[in-house]
Order: C-alpha cells, then sequence, then structure tokens
C-alpha cells in the first residue's frame, strides 16, 4: 500500500531524528515526574525518629527512620530529608520538630493523636492491673479486647473531591503531558513535511503513478502516526514508571486516538502553510504552548475564570484535558467521554480537510 | 516510434508566461535536449510533462497515452529525474530507492540493479545526507530508472558535479537511449548537449524558437565555418588569390589580417595555407571556428547559456 509506505517514511524519519527522540520520548516523561514528584501527592511522609517510635511505626500514614541523636535528626528536618523528626526519650516529654509548612502541621496531629492513643491504652491497662491485681500484660490484652468502638461522627459530602483519594500529582500531570507533547510535537515535525516539499520530494512522489490524494492520505497518515506514537510513549511509559492510572481503559484509548487525529491533522495544516522549517517549528512551539495553556494543561481547569473556561473549551486541548479528568478523577468510562470524542473528531475533521486542501494546493499548483 | 509527443504546453504564473506554445515530440531510443538560459521555462515544461504541474493548455502523450484523461497510466510510461536533489536526506540510498519503488510498483531486485548501474552499491546503506555532490546526483538518477520506463526526462541532472559523476551519468544515459528509451535533457552545458542529444530544441521566454539536430541549426542560421588569418605582406593580393580557391564563400579583412567564410574549414585549410605560402604572404597564426550549439544559441537568444 502505498498510503503506508508514505505514512512508514515519516514516522521513520522522526524516530532516525536523534534530537527529536529526545523531545518525544525523555522529555515528556521526565516532566511527567518532575512535576509529580513538585505536587507531592504519591509520597507517605516519612518521620525520622529518635528513641522509641512506639504505636508510630504501626501507622499506615507514615513511615520511621530513626536516628542515633537530636543533632543528626534536626538536620535531616531542615534539609527536608524527613517530613517531621520526633523526639522521645525516658525522660523527658516527647517532643516533634516540624518545618513551618502544611506538611508539618499535618504531621502534627497525625502524631499526637498516634502518641495520644498509645498513652491512653497504657494508662487504661495500668488502671486495670492496679483494680484486679492481674499482671500488666494480662490487663492489656483485656484493654485491647474490650476493643472501644470509636465515636461515630456522621459525615456527608457536598460537591466533588478535586482529586479523588489515592489520585497522585503524577497521574495529574501525565494527562496534561500528554495532551501537550502529542499536539505541540506533532506540529513541530510538521518541519519534516516541510523539507520533504521544498526538497521537491513530494512532487517526486506526483510524478510516479501516485494519486495526488494518495500522496496527501500517506503525508496526512505520517503525521497522525506520529502524534499516536507520541500519545502511546506518555500513555504506557508514565503507567509502567511511575503508575499512573489512566481510567477505562477504552476510554483512555479513544480520547487518546481522537486526540491524536486532532494533532496530525494541525500537523498536517501547519506543514502545508509554513514556508521553511524554522517557520513551522516556530510557529508549533507557539501555539502548542499557548493552546496547552488556554485548554487548562498548565494550570487545572478548576482554577479558570468562567471566562477563560469558556476559552478553554474552544481548544482542543480543553476538551482533551476534561475527557482525561472524567476518566482519571470522576471514575467515568467511554460513555462519559462521547461528548469530547464527538468534539474532538469535529476539530480533527476541520483540520484534515484545510491540511489536505492546502497540501495538495502547494504541490500541485 | 514516438514515445513523446506533447503539444501547444501553456502555463502561467502571475505575470510571468513561463511557458508559451510548446510543441515537440521524441521518437524511441532519441535523445532530445532543450535547450535555454535561467528561466526559459525548461522545469516548467518538464514538470507538465512528467504530470507534477498542472497545465493551462496543451496536451501530453506518452507512447500514445494521455496525461490529462490518463494520469496514471501515463505516469506509468516516464521516469523522472528532477534539478533539485529530491531525495530524503535523512534515509539511506538504498532506502530511498526501496520507498520510490514501492510508489512505482517496482520490486526489490530492481533496487539493487540500478544501484549497481549508477555505481552505488557499496555506499548503499550510508545516509543520502553523506553522500558527495556526486553521488546525490547518481542517486537522484537513479530513482527515475527504478521502473525501466519508456521515456526518460533528466532535468539538470550534471549540476554542479565532478567530471567522474557527470561522465558515470552520461554513459548512463547513452546506454539507455541505445536500448531505446527515449530521453529528454535539459543541461546548461553546451558540450553536453553535443555528445548526448540526436536533437535539440532551444527555448527561450517560454517559447520553442527553433528546433532540430546541431548541423540544422546551425545552417539555418546561416552560419559556416570560419578560417582567420593574421599575415604579414599584401593584404589585397592575398585576399584575390584565397577568393579564387573553390570552398571559400567569402574573404573580409580582419585586423591585421583576413576572415574566410568557408564550407568545411578542415577540408579547405590545406589549400588555403599552400595558396598563401607560395605567394611570399608570411602567416602569423591561424584560427578555424565551427560554429557550434553555443554560437546557434547566442545568434537566437543573443544570451549565453551560462550565466
Ligand atoms: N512556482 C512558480 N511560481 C511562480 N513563478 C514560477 C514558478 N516556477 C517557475 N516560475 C517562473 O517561470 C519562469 C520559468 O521558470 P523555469 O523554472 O521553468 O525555468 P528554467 O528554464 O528551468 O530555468 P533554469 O535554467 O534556471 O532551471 C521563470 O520566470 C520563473 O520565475
Ligand atoms: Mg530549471
Amino acid at each position: 500500500m502505498k498510503v503506508l509506505s508514505i505514512g512508514w517514511v515519516n514516522v521513520r524519519r522522526v524516530v532516525r531524528d536523534r534530537t527529536g527522540l529526545f523531545f518525544l520520548v525523555a522529555l515528556p516523561l521526565m516532566l511527567v515526574f518532575i512535576l509529580g514528584a513538585a505536587f507531592g501527592g504519591a509520597t507517605t511522609p516519612v518521620v525520622g525518629v529518635v528513641g522509641d517510635a512506639g504505636a508510630l511505626s504501626a501507622d499506615d500514614a507514615v513511615r520511621v527512620r530513626n536516628f542515633p541523636d537530636e543533632p543528626a535528626l534536626r538536620s535531616a528536618v531542615e534539609h527536608g530529608e524527613v517530613s517531621a523528626g520526633l523526639v522521645r526519650t525516658d525522660d523527658n516529654a516527647p517532643r516533634l520538630l516540624v518545618r513551618a509548612d502544611r506538611t508539618g502541621q499535618q504531621l502534627r496531629m497525625l502524631v499526637t493523636t498516634s502518641l495520644t492513643r498509645e498513652a491512653n491504652r497504657i494508662a487504661a491497662g495500668e488502671f486495670v492491673a492496679a483494680q484486679t491485681g492481674l499482671d500488666r500484660d494480662t490487663a492489656l490484652s483485656l484493654v485491647d479486647s474490650a476493643g472501644v468502638e470509636p465515636v461515630e461522627v456522621r459525615v456527608s459530602t457536598t460537591g466533588e473531591a478535586l482529586f479523588p483519594a489515592g489520585y497522585s500529582g503524577f497521574d495529574l500531570g501525565a494527562a496534561n503531558q500528554l495532551i501537550v507533547f502529542t499536539f505541540l510535537n506533532s506540529l513541530t515535525t510538521a518541519a519534516f513535511l516541510v523539507e520533504t516539499r521544498s526538497l521537491g520530494v513530494t512532487r517526486r512522489m506526483l510524478a510516479t503513478p501516485t494519486r495526488a490524494r494518495t500522496v496527501v492520505a500517506g503525508e496526512a497518515l505520517g503525521r497522525v502516526s506520529i502524534a499516536l506514537l507520541q500519545g502511546l510513549i506518555v500513555l504506557v511509559g508514565s503507567a509502567l514508571l511511575f503508575g499512573v492510572r489512566w481510567g477505562d481503559p477504552l476510554g483512555a484509548a479513544s480520547l487518546l486516538c481522537a486526540f491524536a487525529l486532532v494533532s496530525g491533522g494541525a500537523g498536517l495544516l501547519l506543514g502545508s502553510i509554513c514556508r521553511t522549517q524554522q517557520q513551522t517549528t516556530g510557529a508549533g512551539i507557539l501555539l502548542g504552548l499557548s493552546l496547552a495553556a488556554f485548554g487548562g494543561c498548565m494550570v487545572p481547569l478548576e482554577f479558570f475564570s468562567p471566562l477563560l473556561r469558556k476559552v478553554a473549551f474552544a481548544t482542543p486541548h480543553g476538551w482533551a484535558n476534561d475527557g482525561f479528568a472524567a476518566l482519571t478523577r470522576r471514575g467515568g468510562d467511554l460513555l462519559t467521554v462521547a461528548p469530547h470524542l464527538a468534539v474532538l473528531l469535529g476539530f480533527a475533521a476541520v483540520l484534515f480537510s484545510l491540511g489536505a486542501w492546502t497540501l495538495r494546493r502547494a504541490v500541485t499548483r | 516510434m514516438t514515445v513523446l509527443s506533447c503539444s501547444g504546453l501553456k502555463r502561467r504564473f502571475d505575470d510571468v508566461l513561463a511557458v508559451d506554445d510548446v510543441s515537440f515530440t521524441i521518437a524511441e531510443g532519441e535523445t532530445y535536449g532543450l535547450l535555454g538560459p535561467n528561466g526559459a521555462g525548461k522545469t516548467t515544461t518538464i514538470s507538465m510533462i512528467t504530470g507534477v504541474l498542472e497545465r493551462d493548455a496543451g496536451e501530453v502523450f506518452v507512447d500514445g497515452v494521455a496525461m490529462s484523461t490518463h494520469t496514471i497510466a501515463a505516469k506509468r510510461l516516464v521516469g523522472y529525474v528532477p534539478q533539485e536533489l529530491a531525495l530524503y536526506p535523512d534515509l539511506t540510498g538504498r532506502e530511498n530507492l526501496r520507498f520510490f519503488a514501492n510508489l512505482y510498483g517496482a520490486g526489490r531486485r530492481r533496487v539493487e540493479f540500478v544501484l549497481d548501474v549508477v555505481g552505488l552499491t557499496e555506499r548503499a546503506d550510508d545516509l543520502a545526507r553523506e553522500y558527495s555532490g556526486g553521488m546525490k546526483r547518481r542517486l537522484n538518477v537513479a530513482i527515475g530508472l527504478l521502473h525501466e520506463p519508456r521515456l526518460l526526462v533528466l532535468d539538470e541532472p550534471t549540476a554542479g558535479v565532478d567530471p567522474q559523476s557527470r561522465n558515470q551519468i552520461l554513459e548512463n544515459v547513452r546506454a539507455l537511449a541505445a536500448q531505446g528509451m527515449a530521453i529528454l535533457y535539459t543541461t546548461h552545458y553546451m558540450e553536453e548537449a553535443e555528445r548526448l542529444c540526436d536533437r535539440v530544441g532551444v527555448i527561450d521566454s517560454g517559447r520553442l524558437i527553433a528546433e532540430g539536430t546541431r548541423r540544422e541549426l546551425v545552417e539555418r542560421l546561416g552560419e559556416r565555418d570560419r578560417i582567420s588569418l593574421q599575415l604579414d605582406g599584401d593584404l589585397t593580393h592575398a585576399a584575390s588569390l584565397l577568393g579564387a580557391i573553390r570552398d571559400v564563400r567569402g574573404v573580409a579583412p580582419h585586423g591585421h589580417g583576413l576572415e574566410l567564410v568557408v564550407d568545411d574549414a578542415r577540408e579547405c585549410l590545406p589549400a588555403v595555407l599552400s595558396a598563401i605560402s607560395t605567394n611570399g604572404v608570411v602567416v602569423r597564426s591561424v584560427e578555424v571556428t565551427e560554429p557550434n550549439l553555443e554560437t546557434v544559441f547566442l545568434h537566437l537568444t543573443g544570451k549565453a547559456l551560462r550565466e
């Protein structure tokens, strides 16, 4: 198939370009990692402890690391190696070292609760021992078996959680990077199409017994394949490397394909309009980044003003972004993102028609 | 048998009439040279013949197949070597050939064959970007040969090429013509045209202003061979002596000597020299000018072929 042949040459050229490969593979995954780590989500806080960690070691919400003395612990807290430090020697009351930030506040609550519960249990045990004359261990197990029911506080939620439990900064970053890079790199690699045109290779294809529409379709297939490849690299790479959850697989795959079509169409159009490779790269970066910003890939859509939200949903990025959010954060499936898919396919259809028409004109005129 | 026949080709770019009513034919095994100064319309003509550029008017038939109505069938008969290096620089020579072989429907064997024909087998797996200028040109030619076309169109295939690669390309073209391929060739090198082309068309400002073999063109212009003599002695006497020789058509003073217009300079030069020396006139220098395509070209267009 000639269309496949032309499409394949496009992919091959992009993959063969070493610097291009950096932008295609390394950079997006690095950004997923950096942004994920910066937003902090996935890791359990570490509490450094001098002395006996006690009940803290059994608490799932923190991890305990032991330190030999207070100066070492203090330095570790100051340098952010641990989120907080607990000094617990026999003679004095426990002391907690925290930094003045939110994690510090949260840990203070956590450690206090944990230690209080432990102290209560021991006090109760000693009381039982004193009253009954049983030995201490038996008394304590009696206390444990009493199993004080925690007070039930009725909670009703209102509104949706911005980020559901277990949703990490990696999950948030990955969807954004997928959208940003699939589109951006589809535009910048359109420089290859401009090169193909300016070298006269496209014309040469037309001199072979190949229809103009086949040539155009082949170039279009090439652009879409590159966009799809880029999307897959972020999707699969982030899932394997950082355990990012993409939600319903069918929904995610459809969104990826639809957005790759949009990106490929935009690449085809840009590559047919531009005259030089520099022009293409420049316009590609400008368009790619500004659409990403307006589409909520840099600041979450939830923080947008109503007007900006309207703008966001005028871009394919906004739709793709909201679609992925529906899958990963709101537990949606293919049906939930059907409107998103429809809009994205609409964008793709318009971009492809314009791109195909322009390319055909550019090479046969 | 006529392989290419084009008639009334016309193409305008905005306010430039690039090609205006160009018609010619090329027979089987014939090599036709299209000569013209920069911007004459050679590439535009060729682009219309190969079907990569839309025509404003005119028709192209290859082996009787009309380019306008049976585009794909007609293109199957034409090999095209464009003026620019239309290759993927980041693919190897072999990959470039395989890609175009797919488009032409030619097999892998054919790829190896043309690699051998243009002498690139050993470098076939290097990136085209790393080829020398001459090697790139040869690869450019090779792509045009992939599907054994009936008509091979070469647009300045030797531009900016070292003598070794040039000779290889010229030899290839000659061999293909000998096998019966019809060849349309443009060049800025007059000696190439004279060495290669059976017939020449001269194009200027989009119009085909003359056509024929070299000798036909030369004769149509009334151009003759000339012998310039620098002489010491009695010029008037010498002139009357020389005018009496059978092949000499005219004698005129020229610097410190005479210029003769003759039918065939090589044949009558001995007679001229002996006539003068027996009469006490001393010959200082002799210069023979045979009109060539360059002269024809200058005469017709007022421009040198290479500007
Ligand atoms: N795509 C185009 N757009 C506008 N003008 C064009 C285009 N292609 C060619 N021309 C014009 O048409 C005329 C003929 O150009 P063409 O390339 O056919 O000349 P040429 O004989 O091949 O010249 P050269 O020897 O320099 O290759 C020129 O005036 C050129 O500027
Ligand atoms: Mg030209």
